[in-house]
């Protein structure tokens, strides 16, 4: 009984000092997902539907150091415009990212523009521009890390997120 | 004589935890001779075939042994003039042979093609420690520059640091950098800011946001840095103090809040904005309101610069469809495009004398530090191994701070302004360097 007390004084002062000496330690946060910092609270949808949706949205995807929509970016834009007219009550940030390659700061700008220019396009096929907002990572958080132009394709995108 | 009381405030590590503030007194310790207008030390750092002077650095003398080695406070010399790229570090002879008075025997070191001795000797008294520090000129033989530090023995680094900023003016008119510092986002997931010393020794974490940090900038009174940080979700513009004590916002507009950069006088920022859906440069104060917007038209602009008047803003701008540098006034006025040479031109620095920007450029597929005068002439590629990014002054107008994976991770590296000596000097992986204005 009494080791029994000890023990629970002991890790009493151990949680004491985990507390205060390692707050003052490096603390590595956890891994961020490639988009994971946007939050996706509790909607008037389902959490499950809003993860369909969100499932459901495609990437748009860019050409280096450019942020004009190819045929095949139009093509998803649409398809995402479609999906987002049956939800109406989502809101959507639209994530720009770049490659690795270049500038941290310059590619802080294009994946803004990037960012811009695929509301600009939803907003043109309907999508009320109160629902849209942009955020650019630039080259801060690429899907594949590694070192070659398969994977600075995928990392040229960008992403659309949803939420209530 | 009346010694000055200098007060050393140390970066606090990891942000939490009462600041240290170290006090050395610093006292002159030998009046130096007038001295003749010819023959003595003297290198013109503007020349440029200039050669390196050979220098011969003794190990530190101590009367009794101690907690500091002799041989390691030598090294630190050694490394300040090699690293700064305007000497040879001749091998001294050991011991030194001295002459009747105790001093060393200058006649017998000319023999050795050295124009310089720098000796030190030192004793350790409880915490602290007292060092006199000397530079002869071999040619001359005489005594050029004496001081004597009493210190805490943990700033003995900064002790010796400080006689090599007294060495570099001696001879070249300008004070040294060793007594500065390079702040640099840690390249990893979390990219806090990280200050050490300019050749990498005193590493502290600043930030502890625990989320995406950019493009750390030193207030130019060095007290505190600007940078671009995720910690409400957008990149916006926070200040940091530099013992991590205080992180307050300055600019947190919707969309980009990016590249701030503190005019010379601290009184105003220059930052990209997409307020306007697309970045442009703006100018704010430090309480955050725009006072101008600097750049209109369809491109990307981003990455101020300011000229060290004040007057002038070089910036990035891909306006003709590829990243370019130009540079318009402050006042308002045409931008002018500065870069014609490559493709793709990013990260204007602009250097503290004025005469030279650094800069990126995209060559051959990979990143490469760059000058070019601020009228676009002048261009040369300081780099070619690896890739070369991030050029940042030391106040000294002659090295530059940049990052590099030459050797597979991204380090921080510094050379000086014509790429002869390039080293590596943070021991982590970093990038973003900054490099502090003096700091008093």
């Amino acid at each position: 009984m009494n080791n029994c007390r000890l023990i629970i004084y002991i890790s009493a002062l151990l949680t004491v000092f985990a507390l205060t000496g390692c707050a003052k330690k490096i603390v590595r946060p956890n891994e961020v997902p490639s988009a994971g910092l946007g939050m996706a609270g509790p909607g008037a949808i389902a959490e499950g539907e809003l993860q369909g949706v969100q499932t459901s949205l495609k990437t748009i995807y860019f050409d280096f150091d450019n942020y004009t929509l190819s045929p095949e970016a139009q093509a998803a834009i649409n398809y995402d415009a479609d999906v987002l007219k049956r939800y109406p009550n989502l809101t959507v940030v639209a994530e720009g990212h770049c490659d690795e390659r270049g500038t941290a700061e310059y590619n802080l700008a294009l994946g803004e523009r990037r960012a811009g220019a695929v509301v600009e396009r939803l907003t043109a096929l309907g999508i009320p521009g109160a629902r849209l907002s942009t955020v650019s990572f630039g080259s801060e958080l690429p899907v594949d890390p590694n070192h070659n132009e398969q994977a600075w394709a995928k990392n040229r995108r960008v992403y659309l997120r949803v939420s209530k | 004589m009346k010694p000055s009381r200098l007060s050393i405030q140390s970066g606090n590590t990891r942000g939490t935890g009462a600041s240290k503030y170290l006090l050395c007194v610093l006292s002159l310790l030998i009046t130096v001779f007038p001295l003749p207008s010819f023959g003595k030390l003297l290198l013109d750092v503007d020349n440029p075939n200039l050669g390196k002077m050979p220098i011969m650095v003794a190990d530190f003398l101590s009367r009794q042994p101690g907690p500091l080695n002799g041989s390691e406070l030598a090294s630190i010399v050694k490394n300040d003039l090699i690293t700064c790229g305007l000497f040879d570090v001749v091998p001294a002879p050991q011991p030194l042979s001295l002459d009747q008075n105790g001093e060393p025997d200058l006649k017998t070191l000319a023999e050795s093609g050295a124009q310089a001795l720098v000796t030190g000797s030192f004793y350790v008294n409880g915490n602290q420690v007292t060092m006199e520090l000397k530079l002869y000129d071999i040619g001359l033989q005489r005594l050029d520059l004496g001081k004597r530090y009493t210190g805490f023995i943990s700033d003995h680094r900064y002790m010796v640091h400080m006689f090599d900023d007294r060495i570099l003016e001696k001879i070249t008119n300008t004070p040294g950098y060793f007594t500065t510092k390079i702040a640099f986002l840690e390249d990893t997931k979390t990219r806090e800011i990280f200050v050490m010393d300019y050749d990498g020794s005193n590493l502290h974490q600043i930030t502890n946001t625990r989320t995406i940090n950019l493009s750390p900038e030193w207030a130019p009174d060095g007290k505190g840095l600007i940078f671009t940080s995720y910690i409400n979700r957008n990149p916006d513009l926070w200040y940091v103090s530099a013992d991590g004590q205080r992180v307050i916002p300055v600019s947190h507009r919707k969309g980009l809040n990016a590249s701030g950069r503190f005019a010379p006088n601290g009184n105003f920022i220059a930052l990209s904005l997409s307020v306007k859906s697309i970045p442009k440069i703006f100018i704010i104060n430090t309480e955050g309101n725009i006072i101008k917007q600097l750049t209109n038209g369809l491109g990307n602009d981003i990455s101020p610069s300011w000229s060290p008047d004040g007057a002038y803003i070089a910036y990035v701008s891909d306006q003709a469809g590829s990243p370019q540098i130009y540079v318009v006034p402050v006042s308002g006025g045409e931008p002018k495009r500065i870069t014609l040479s490559t493709s793709y031109n990013t990260d204007p620095h602009w250097s503290p004398k004025g005469d030279m920007l650094a800069f990126t450029a995209k060559i051959d597929g990979r990143f490469q530090v760059c000058v070019i005068r601020p009228d676009g002439t002048d261009f040369k590629v300081l780099t070619n191994k690896g890739s070369n990014q991030d050029p940042s002054w030391a106040p000294d107008g002659r090295m530059i701070a940049f990052v590099s994976n030459r050797e597979g991770v991204k380090r921080i590296f510094v050379m000086d302004s014509k790429g002869t000596v390039q080293v590596a000097v943070s021991h982590v992986p970093g990038r973003s360097p900054a490099w502090s204005p003096r700091l008093k």
